[in-house]
């Protein structure tokens, strides 16, 4: 059935399937880039959670639930904190994916800006759980204020980073037929 | 036929099973990361080191193009107010130069009065150059990245100043990387004097820009300018390293702006004092009282 492929070819799929883990982990290590940019280095914490969504959107498949547990400790141990909860970005960006997987219906093949409204909400859970977390397992009242300003620098430039990492389907009725579903496979779209 | 088709019907399920109770397993696991990094807090700060070090190499080969991008939009920043900024460095130059005459002439005079002491000076002090290669920052911490550790000597508890004053205390030691504490860190507590009163206070710091005063005998005599540098108390700090100034003076609270810019750095110097006073070698245990040396406090 399968034919055997060329090096390009087989290069070419290895790629598109460790691109996603690529990127997020590329984002995890840019978290810790000394860049001091206004705003934009406000908003560096939140950029993985951004490429979750966005390829939990298109290849959720390309995306697995173990590699996000790993990123996300990753992201905890290395962003450090005394005190502060290792594992709660892992349990940030599963849930993150769970949500995009199980609403597909309403985020996938619809225009833009219901992807950003989809955005919006996710991102918003994540920074209070891990806003919550951070001050239940340091004990202390954390001032909320700059991690709010993250949250609103985060949504406010995610169309400008989000369109670069993965392209969405575009718009297209819900009741796709079998052959034009793309990449997605069958089972992919919980109902 | 048929029975392929239940085979595949029944691996269908399986997997959907598998599927939904993956989520469960996944959920359960980071909480699991969560309560271990709780309960053994010796085994993340080893894991933490761990990620530093590997971390470390690819975070220096961006830190250079990061730092010229930082260049180039400070750079723009500082164009605008150029002339004013050319004036104020004219002005403060000659105040300096007022200074080092003075401080030539009270060298002098403390060596003469030194020798007919027989004052003994405290250890010896050397400095570990470092470059920042990544920031810690966040809503929930303040501090940094260096690229020196454990075989440069660098240890837990150790000073780390910039040209301007203090900028925090190394808190996690890998072999080639260390993370630094700001003192503007939540987790900061920092021992002080006010320079003019010689009163002993500590210094916190809340995550934001500006410190708090703490545990002060009187704030009466706090007053604004003043200048806040290190007691050594405690043991692990050099003494009279400049912390910051008094900015703001209230009922009941007193505001210090940190001397070191937070916000353009690039090298700083680890001060190796020598001893690291109460901060325990090797493992680093925190099992300190709170509120000394700068330590975290849990």
């Amino acid at each position: 059935m399968m034919k055997a492929d060329g090096l390009l070819a087989v290069l070419d799929r290895w790629g598109r399937a460790a691109l996603p883990g690529a990127a997020l982990l590329f984002f995890v290590l840019l978290t810790l880039a000394p860049l001091r940019a206004p705003f934009l280095s406000n908003a560096l914490p939140l950029l993985p959670a951004l490429v979750v969504f966005q390829f939990s959107l298109a290849t959720p498949e390309r995306l697995p639930g173990p590699l996000l547990l790993a990123m996300g400790i990753l992201l905890d141990l290395l962003l450090g904190g005394p005190g502060a909860p290792v594992g709660v970005s892992a349990l940030g960006f599963v849930l993150i994916r769970a949500a995009v997987v199980a609403n597909r219906r309403y985020l996938v093949g619809v225009p833009f800006l219901f992807q950003w409204f989809g955005f919006c909400l996710l991102a918003l859970g994540f920074v209070i759980l891990v806003w919550g977390f951070t001050a239940l397992w340091t004990w202390t009242a954390i001032d909320p204020v700059p991690a709010l300003i993250q949250y609103v620098v985060v949504v406010v430039i995610y169309p400008l980073i989000a369109p670069w990492l993965a392209r969405v389907r575009a718009r297209d009725p819900l009741n796709v037929p079998e052959p034009s579903r793309g990449t997605a496979r069958p089972g992919e779209t919980t109902s | 036929m048929a029975i392929r088709d239940d085979f595949e019907v029944a691996a269908g399920q399986v997997r959907a099973a598998v599927q939904r109770f993956a989520l469960g397993l996944l959920v359960i696991a980071a909480f699991g990361a969560m309560l271990v990094g709780k309960a053994d807090t010796v085994l993340v700060e080893h894991a933490r080191v761990v990620a530093l070090d590997l971390a470390s190499p690819v975070l220096e080969a961006i830190a250079r193009p990061v730092a010229v991008a930082n260049r180039a939009i400070a750079d723009l920043k500082e164009f605008a107010s150029l002339r004013e900024e050319n004036a104020r460095l004219r002005e403060e130059n000659a105040r300096l130069l007022a200074w080092q005459t003075a401080a030539r002439r009270l060298e002098n005079e403390n060596e003469g009065l030194r020798d007919l002491a027989n004052f003994r000076e405290g250890p010896e002090a050397s400095f570990i150059t470092a470059r920042i290669v990544g920031d810690s920052v966040s809503a929930y911490v303040r501090g940094a990245l260096l690229n020196v550790g454990r075989k440069v000597g660098v240890a837990p508890g150790q000073a780390v100043v910039t040209g301007e004053g203090l900028a925090g205390r190394i808190a996690e030691v890998g072999d080639n990387s260390s993370r630094v504490l700001f003192v503007t860190d939540v987790n900061s507590r920092l021992p002080v004097l006010i320079e003019r009163t010689r009163e002993r206070a500590i210094l916190a710091g809340d995550n934001s820009a500006r410190l708090r005063l703490t545990l002060l005998q009187s704030l009466a005599g706090v007053q604004r300018g003043d200048r806040i540098i290190t007691s050594g108390d405690g043991g692990s700090f050099p003494v009279g390293i400049p912390v910051g100034e008094v900015v703001e003076t209230g009922e009941g609270h007193v505001r210090v702006r940190p001397f070191a810019d937070f916000s353009r750095l690039e090298f700083v110097r680890v001060v190796d004092y020598g001893v690291t006073g109460l901060v325990s070698s090797g493992h680093s245990t925190p099992s300190t009282p709170p509120g000394v040396a700068g330590q975290r406090v849990r």
